[in-house]
């Protein structure tokens, strides 16, 4: 069981890395770029659950993260001239946004649960276009304006002041949610969901209910997205609706894929990724404004270089260098098609 | 047999009325009658097309018929989804294996014997049902003799080993009715003699319906033939009679490699 592996020794070393960065990198990085990365990458990881080990490729996961957040801001918040100003204790406001976004990712799983590839991805990306404009249009919850002052529990305190709690409760939470993903990963519930991206007509022969199954696993992974809205609003202090537009959901969808859409360490590969050269790019006058044109010809060339992401470039690495042609991948493609008419 | 009741004798495990599914204008079942009693080997012969396969699929629901009714074990499931009547007894396999190519033997096992039980949601591991499970899963893969292949994805097995996976899927939730489709097909000789003698192991309680284009095979191991062609049933008797029956001979036995059954 505790084999050293490539994997390993690097994964042990990234997690030290994360735990001791708040000593060897500035504040800016800390507060800015890291704790980013960690919440990002929950969102993107709960994306490549779904799609690894669902085949179900979702974009509705930015929309189900700002539900929590607009949740929690809307809870916990006092003085706002929109919203509802409600006041409650901070972690009344996790429990209230957690569960109103699993419960919402439920009603969403159940209408998208019979759909499959390319009809998949339409109705999760209009689930993302209809929570956008709601809490633009709402303005009991939201309007465009959004929700300020949204303040972290008195534990983590101001997070302007102290940014370490914060990424230290962020990169826990990472931890957890990535912990939790490989464990639920061999659970019945788990090895369902697998057997029912592969052949969902075998399944339902086996005696599964696939819609319901598919459905049980938008709302599980609804939960994981919403950890990351949560972590979302503390960190910025404020949620509007251009957090969850189009632009922000296709930033997760990319981290995923930069990251590599087949294995969970992607998430947060693609999202160090992804915020590091959002940053960076800001500082080149030429490239700044142009950020969204630099990432998307970077994902063009992952795709086309790598379809499994930096992750897959580094297990094609480690095959390289080991010689060894791997066995046939335990990980099945990811089918975009439908898979088989169901009469 | 001894201790069914009369009742049960009478009552056909299996009872298809006016069964016919059409595809477009296409008949690929029409107007289909069939009784299959419990503890019955029942193989079902015809050539490429003739609706068999497409039988298969209304008794366990992956298609609903146009028109007609199933009766399983007395209750009505023609509008039942298949899931419903796997839990209520039906194990199948299909023509083109449909077994997780990415997952070891032992999960697919683990898959079939979980699906008829409860507990499919269940997100964390319980050492003794799982165990438990897995031990059946273990069972299952010596019964079909790929004990030694536990831990191998599917996808590594060869063809044959795959077939035999697909009998061990199908038995896994101690089926009533198990309907195998051309579970030979593509096998060799070797292969088929011994899948026959896994066949003619089974618990003589189960129902077998067998889809087989094997005369060896499907001779052997049923004691009642239904011959379809175009959708319909025209020929049933014993193995016996199919053997002597003409237009059997005609549409069948008389071409190819099989005319010296
Ligand atoms: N899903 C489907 N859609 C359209 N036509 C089908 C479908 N399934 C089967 N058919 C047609 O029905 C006929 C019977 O097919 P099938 O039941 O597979 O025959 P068999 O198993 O006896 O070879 C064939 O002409 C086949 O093309
Ligand atoms: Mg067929």
């Amino acid at each position: 069981m505790t084999r050293i592996t490539p994997d390993r020794v690097v994964g042990i070393g990234a997690l030290v890395l994360a735990v001791i960065a708040p000593f060897i990198v500035s504040s800016y990085w800390v507060g800015a770029l890291l704790t980013q990365m960690l919440f990002l990458g929950i969102v993107a990881a709960s994306l490549i659950f779904l799609s690894a080990y669902g085949g179900m490729i979702s974009l509705a996961q930015v929309a189900v993260y700002g539900i929590a957040g607009f949740v929690v801001g809307n809870a916990t918040t006092n003085g706002n001239t929109k919203g509802l100003n409600l006041g409650w204790n901070p972690w009344w406001g996790v429990i209230a946004g957690i569960a109103i976004a699993v419960g919402v990712g439920l009603l969403f799983g159940a209408l998208a649960s019979r759909s499959v590839g390319i009809y998949f991805l339409m109705i999760t990306l209009t689930y993302s276009v209809i929570a956008n404009l709601t809490f633009g249009q709402v303005t009991d919850v939201s309007g465009f304006g959004g929700i300020s002052g949204i303040p972290a529990p008195g534990a983590i305190g101001r997070v302007e002041a102290h940014q370490n709690r914060l990424y230290y409760v962020a990169l826990v939470a990472a931890f957890l949610v990535y912990l939790l993903l490989r464990y639920v990963a061999r659970t019945p519930f788990g090895l369902t969901l697998q057997g029912v991206r592969d052949d969902p007509i075998r399944m339902a022969s086996l005696g599964y209910n696939v819609n319901l199954h598919r459905t049980i696993a938008f709302g599980f992974a609804s939960f994981v997205a919403s950890i990351g809205g949560v972590l979302f609003v503390w960190w910025n202090g404020h949620i509007d609706p251009a957090s969850i537009d189009l632009g922000a959901t296709i930033d997760v969808l990319v981290i995923a894929v930069i990251g590599g859409l087949y294995r969970l360490e992607g998430a947060w590969v693609g999202a160090l990724f992804f915020v590091i050269v959002n940053n960076y790019s800001q500082q080149i006058s030429f490239i700044g404004p142009r950020f969204h044109t630099l990432i998307g010809a970077i994902f063009l060339l992952i795709v086309l270089v790598s379809p499994g992401g930096l992750v897959g470039l580094w297990e094609r690495a480690l095959e390289l260098a080991s010689g060894t042609h791997k066995e046939p991948s335990d990980r099945t493609p990811i089918e975009v098609g439908p898979v088989e008419s169901h009469v | 047999m001894t201790d069914v009741s009369k009742a049960e004798i009478a009552e056909p495990i299996l009872r298809l009325r006016g069964i016919g599914r059409r595809f477009g204008g296409l008949h690929a079942v029409r107007d289909v009658d069939l009784d299959v009693a419990h503890g019955e080997r029942r193989a079902i012969l015809g050539p490429n097309g003739a609706g068999k396969t497409t039988l298969f699929n209304v008794i366990s629901g992956d298609v609903g018929p146009s028109s007609g009714t199933i009766d399983f074990l007395g209750e009505d499931v023609s509008v039942l989804p298949p899931r419903a009547r796997a839990k209520l007894g039906m194990g199948r396999t299909y023509q083109k294996s449909r077994s997780f190519l990415g997952m070891t033997v032992e999960d697919n096992l683990y898959l079939a014997v979980l699906g008829t039980r409860s507990g499919h949601f269940r997100p964390i591991s319980l050492r003794k049902r799982d165990g438990e499970m897995r031990d059946r899963a273990r069972e299952l893969a010596d019964a079909v003799g790929l004990g030694g292949r536990f831990g191998e994805l599917v996808g590594s097995l060869s063809h044959g080993e795959q077939r035999q996976l697909e009998v061990g899927m199908a038995r896994a939730s101690n089926p009533h009715l198990m309907m195998l489709d051309e579970p030979a097909s593509g096998l060799s000789r070797g292969e088929r003699v011994a899948l026959t003698e896994l066949l003619l192991s089974l618990d003589p309680a189960i129902t077998l319906i067998l889809i087989e284009h094997d005369m060896d095979v499907a001779l052997r191991v049923a004691d009642r033939v239904t011959m379809m062609h175009d959708g319909r049933v025209i020929v049933e008797g014993t193995p016996d009679e199919i053997r002597a029956n003409q237009t059997v001979h005609d549409l069948y036995l008389g071409r190819g490699n099989h005319s010296d059954v």
